[in-house]
């Protein structure tokens, strides 16, 4: 019996099959943690640029300071901006503490997506119902990319709207370039986590945290130490660093490029560790 | 004689180092109530998952609606009603959007069934999971397992948590379904409902399928279950050799009393499950 015997039936009807039906309940599932997130990193750095006024002044006295103080200046790009002006203050602190969040954020979401439902004991409801896991591992991976799109373009705007009413001028560019490496950051720590929970059948969110943390230190500490420069190769929070791309820095497309390498790869364990895994 | 539902030939599915289960064979009719028994860990869950393509074995052929378990999953889960043994959802999901996501996996409009399932059962639609109790979760099991009123049902312990009143209520929607032409396995510990619902029933213990046959020939053996005073002492057993050679045995003691009888099904189940050869003593 086929879909299309049904209908002939007058008991199935092919128009009303949802293909995204995963898709929206894995949306639905994440919305509050979406909303929690965003508000809290995106509303922070946001209040930071509309109280750029009110520090400015005291800015003005400490730029000076925060750029001589050596590893610490240069670890966090101080010492080729000056926190004195919007767009430094800008890359500096507050893209610093979007990519932290962003990144941790994207290591949660992914870090769940496939253990939840074991450690949840929702697989069985979930795998029972009629969708090859090739379906399900595709609605939910893009979930999760919906929601790191989302995180981005927002927060990129909710920023942009913040110079707006701060009468700042930043340069749009660097702001766009900034959200998209940013959005290819989360990807790849999305995905690496993605292929953790693929992997698990408990609950990874500890880890999917770590590793988010691990790569950014990583990046604080390649600018600093010459013997570990090549980190940079490895940890995403390299290329989508704000101070380079609001420098004018030429863009690492080594390290792009290879972000792009451990998605696919990241993405493809996950659905070959996915298709031989067992319910239990 | 019915075409063939449920055609399992040579499965053998192991976890690892762990048994699952080792060359079963068995066939389920169309329009049979199919009773399949065994204690836990015996490999029931197994087989019902090897059966839905949901773990991949190692062996054998398993065609479920004339469809291949592993290659043809996904149109048998969406032509199978099934209940896990475990009722467990999104507990922060209401009763009906959980329904309903079942029913639009299938691309169908189940609303209608789907309905009469929750008045009969019971079922409070506007609940979240979280606050329902084990019966009442199995409850959402069962309705997202019967509305789409599928041609097979494949039932994992579907009573355990049930109340008596549900628990009939159950079955009498399994009946009517049946009566529709509709084929249910059920696997299950409860021997008085597959005496009561089930033509044929297979038993499994420690992997192997030890015994299919019709309930009716189940229950008729050269098996005896004896109880009598022996001694002084009380003894209850089932014994399976012959009747003269325990009389010959019994012909030194002090029988004061004794009943040799048909066994029940319950007698065969536990013989089964516990492999004795000779005679066995009852709790």
């Amino acid at each position: 019996m086929t879909p299309k015997d049904v209908t002939k039936a007058g008991h199935w009807d092919e128009r009303q099959v949802e293909t995204m039906v995963l898709y929206s309940h894995e949306m639905k599932q994440n919305l509050k943690g979406f909303l929690i997130w965003f508000l809290v990193i995106v509303g922070m750095c946001f209040g930071c640029i509309l109280l750029y006024s009110s520090v400015e002044a005291s800015l003005s006295d400490m730029g000076d300071i925060f750029s001589q103080m050596g590893a610490m200046s240069k670890a966090f790009g101080m010492d080729r901006l000056s926190v004195a002006t919007m767009g430094g203050y800008f890359a500096t602190e507050i893209a610093m503490l979007h990519a932290l969040g962003g990144g941790m954020f994207a290591a949660i979401l992914g870090s769940n997506l496939l253990s939840k439902e074991e450690f949840g004991h929702t697989i069985e409801f979930l795998a029972v119902l009629p969708a090859s896991r090739g379906k399900i591992l595709a609605q939910k991976y893009l979930s999760m990319i919906t929601y790191c799109i989302l995180f981005q373009v927002i927060g990129t705007l909710c920023y942009a709207g913040g110079f707006a009413i701060m009468d700042e001028k930043v340069s749009a560019e660097h702001l766009l370039i900034m959200g998209a490496s940013q959005l290819l950051m989360m990807v790849e720590v999305g995905s690496i986590c993605f292929c953790i929970s693929a992997f698990s059948r408990k609950n990874r969110m500890g880890i999917g945290l770590g590793v988010a943390m691990i790569f950014f230190a990583m990046d604080v500490m390649c600018r600093v130490v010459p013997a570990i420069e090549d980190f940079k190769y490895v940890t995403p929070f390299y290329y989508c660093n704000a101070t380079d791309i609001f420098t004018e820095e030429a863009f690492p497309t080594g390290s792009a490029a290879i972000a792009v390498f451990v998605i696919l790869i990241s993405l493809g364990l996950a659905g070959f560790q996915y298709h031989r895994k067992d319910l239990q | 004689m019915g075409k063939n539902v449920i055609e399992i030939k040579n499965l053998t599915k192991n976890y690892g180092k762990n048994r699952g289960v080792t060359h079963l064979t068995l066939t389920v009719e169309e329009g049979e109530i199919f009773g399949f028994l065994g204690p836990n860990g015996a490999g029931k869950s197994t087989t019902i998952r090897s059966m839905l393509g949901l773990a991949r074995f190692q062996e054998g052929e398993v065609k479920l609606l004339g469809m291949d378990a592993k290659t043809q999953s996904v149109e048998i889960l969406r032509q199978v009603g099934y209940m896990p043994s475990e009722a467990w959802f999104y507990p922060d999901m209401r009763v009906r959007d959980v329904i309903a996501l079942a029913a639009k996996m299938r691309g169908m409009d189940c609303s209608a069934e789907a309905e009469m399932l929750c008045e009969r059962l019971q079922v409070d639609q506007t609940k979240k999971i979280e606050e329902l109790s084990l019966g009442n979760r199995k409850k959402v099991s069962i309705v997202c397992a019967m509305q789409h009123q599928p041609k097979l049902f494949v039932f994992d312990e579907p009573t355990s948590g049930l109340d008596p009143l549900m628990q009939a209520e159950f079955f009498k929607l399994i009946l009517e379904y049946n009566a529709k032409g509709a084929t249910c396995f059920l696997s299950s510990h409860v021997l008085s409902e597959i005496r009561k619902y089930c033509g044929r029933a297979a038993i499994i213990r420690e992997g192997k399928l030890v015994k299919i046959d019709t309930v009716e020939n189940l229950t008729k053996t050269s098996a005896k279950h004896v109880r009598m005073i022996k001694d002084g002492a009380e003894e209850d057993f089932i014994y399976r050799g012959k009747v003269n050679d325990l009389l010959r045995e019994l012909a030194g003691h002090d029988i004061s009393d004794i009943v040799i009888e048909e066994p029940e099904l319950e007698d065969i189940f536990m013989h089964f499950y516990d492999g004795a050869d000779e005679k066995e003593a009852k709790e």
